[in-house]
């Protein structure tokens, strides 16, 4: 029996479909069979991230009204081969499914794959209800801004009363030098309102852009320090005990770079 | 005022030569002229049934009959009749704009929905005939369609002609780019990558079970 794992933030545009998207590369890539599961019905992004847009056939919404089989609708990765994304249906709504439904398609997912991951759509609305309903674990992501942080206590607040106890937090588009010019929210702050387990931290990095618009999650590319970071989120979740990457050697090597080029940094 | 006191009119019978009631003889015999004369060779042989229009008298049939074959090596097939109504005639003008008479073989004449929008991602647009879109058809939208489907702009998103299983179906665009094309029960996607870019108008039509997509000019 399979772990099914909801990705969500609450806030829109904090990175829930990438994060969905380079988990669920990386358990593949570390032997795990997993399906993605886009609850994000009308705008559905998660298949162009992944670059599958151009093989749907039949969507999760045409599974839960029984157009389809479980097995038709399950499209198979390009690169990596247990991997499959259930995408969502981009002419319907929110409203086309209910709690239950999503509740025994990811059971019946759950069966036939260690990890289902279900991408959660921004908002609190009948779209989250139902990208939770099946879940046992969640996951918070937020960016270091106010808002972020501000919506995903209210979820973790929203989970907590729907019975996801223990979610974790992954902290994304981090700006370490941004962080210690004091311009953006550093970690412990933001653990210290949220009061969740941090499980992954992302730095903001342009592979990610680029990795996106191609089609390619970033995690296979070994030169992007994002998909360093998910790597190690990936491990974690596999109950490895990673630590914490040091993004400021990373910032040094930067600005050794930067000085060998004869780039002074600003102070 | 007597230009159009004659009209030419194809029919499924085949031609007549319409008069107008107001008009006398010496009128229509100059308009015939007028008319004819400039594309000669066009009108040499062409076979008329009747006239229609004008209620003639067996003289006026004569003359202008004869003037028709003589001069212009025409030929008038029926004989003369004096009860050519203009209400029946009405009715010939209407048949007449059906296409059963054009010379090609490939004409639809099911029922078309034309939509001047850019069709934009979610958005399906579902048709029991064809449909012609002028503008853009985004990705993630669906265009479906029991018969084809042709595309005035660029066609990123999803296409489904003769969704009802007509193989016979196609899908155009100026632009052909789409993720998905089905035509019937056969699905083809676009190639993984950036693919081919063309800037020619292409069709994609179904050949020995597969689709193919195809410049539907070739000399351009």
């Amino acid at each position: 029996m399979g772990e099914v794992i909801v990705i969500t933030s609450g806030k829109g545009g904090v990175g829930k479909t990438t994060t969905t998207a380079n988990i669920g590369a990386g358990l593949s890539q570390e032997g795990k069979s997993t399906v993605l599961v886009d609850a994000d019905i009308g705008l559905r992004n998660l298949d162009v991230v992944m670059g599958l847009e151009n093989r749907i056939v039949y969507d999760l919404v045409d599974v839960v009204d029984g157009v389809c089989r479980l097995r038709q609708a399950l499209i198979k990765d390009k690169r990596y081969p247990n991997l499959y994304l259930l995408p969502a249906a981009q002419t319907k709504d929110k409203n086309a499914v209910t709690p239950q439904q999503m509740q025994e398609l990811t059971a019946d997912l759950a069966k036939e794959f260690d990890y289902v991951i279900v991408d959660c759509p921004a908002g609190i609305e009948q779209g989250f209800k139902n990208a939770i309903a099946g879940a046992s674990k969640a996951i918070v992501v937020t960016t270091p801004e106010v808002s972020a942080v501000r919506d995903a206590d209210r979820i973790i607040g929203l989970l907590e009363s729907n019975g996801l106890k223990n979610p974790q937090l992954i902290i994304n588009r981090l700006r370490i030098d941004m962080v210690k010019r004091g311009d953006m929210m550093n970690i412990d702050d933001m653990i210290d309102i949220l009061a969740i387990e941090l499980i992954g931290v992302v730095p903001d990095d342009e592979h990610i852009i680029v990795s996106t618009n191609r089609g390619e999650p970033a995690v296979s590319n070994n030169e992007s320090v994002a998909g360093q970071a998910y790597r190690n989120i990936v491990k974690r979740i596999l109950g490895e005990d990673i630590p914490f990457m040091n993004l400021e050697s990373d910032q040094g090597f930067m600005t050794k770079l930067a000085k060998m080029f004869g780039f002074s940094k600003k102070k | 005022m007597s230009e159009n006191a004659v009209v030419f009119k194809g029919t499924k019978e085949g031609l007549y030569i319409l008069i107008k009631e107001e008009m006398n003889l010496d009128n229509i015999k100059d308009n015939l002229n007028e008319k004819i004369k400039p594309s000669k060779r066009f009108f040499e042989g062409a076979k008329i049934v009747n006239f229609k229009g004008k209620q003639l008298t067996r003289e006026e049939f004569d003359e202008l009959k004869d003037l028709v074959e003589n001069d212009y090596g025409m030929s008038v097939l029926e004989e003369y009749s004096p009860n050519t109504d203009m209400l029946s005639d009405k009715e010939e003008i209407k048949e007449s704009t059906t296409y059963e008479k054009l010379p090609y073989d490939n004409v639809i004449q099911d029922k078309v929905l034309i939509l001047r929008a850019t069709v934009r991602s979610g958005q399906l647009i579902e048709y029991t005939g064809n449909i012609v879109i002028v503008g853009d058809v985004n990705p993630g939208a669906q265009i479906k369609a029991t018969g084809s489907i042709i595309v005035m702009g660029t066609m990123r998103g999803v296409a489904h002609a003769g969704s009802n299983g007509d193989y016979g179906a196609f899908v155009s665009a100026l632009n052909l780019l789409p993720a998905q094309i089905r035509i019937g029960d056969i699905i083809t996607r676009s190639p993984d990558g950036l693919g081919i870019r063309t800037s020619v108008p292409e069709m994609a039509v179904v050949k020995r079970g597969m689709i193919f997509v195809e410049p539907y000019l070739p000399n351009r």
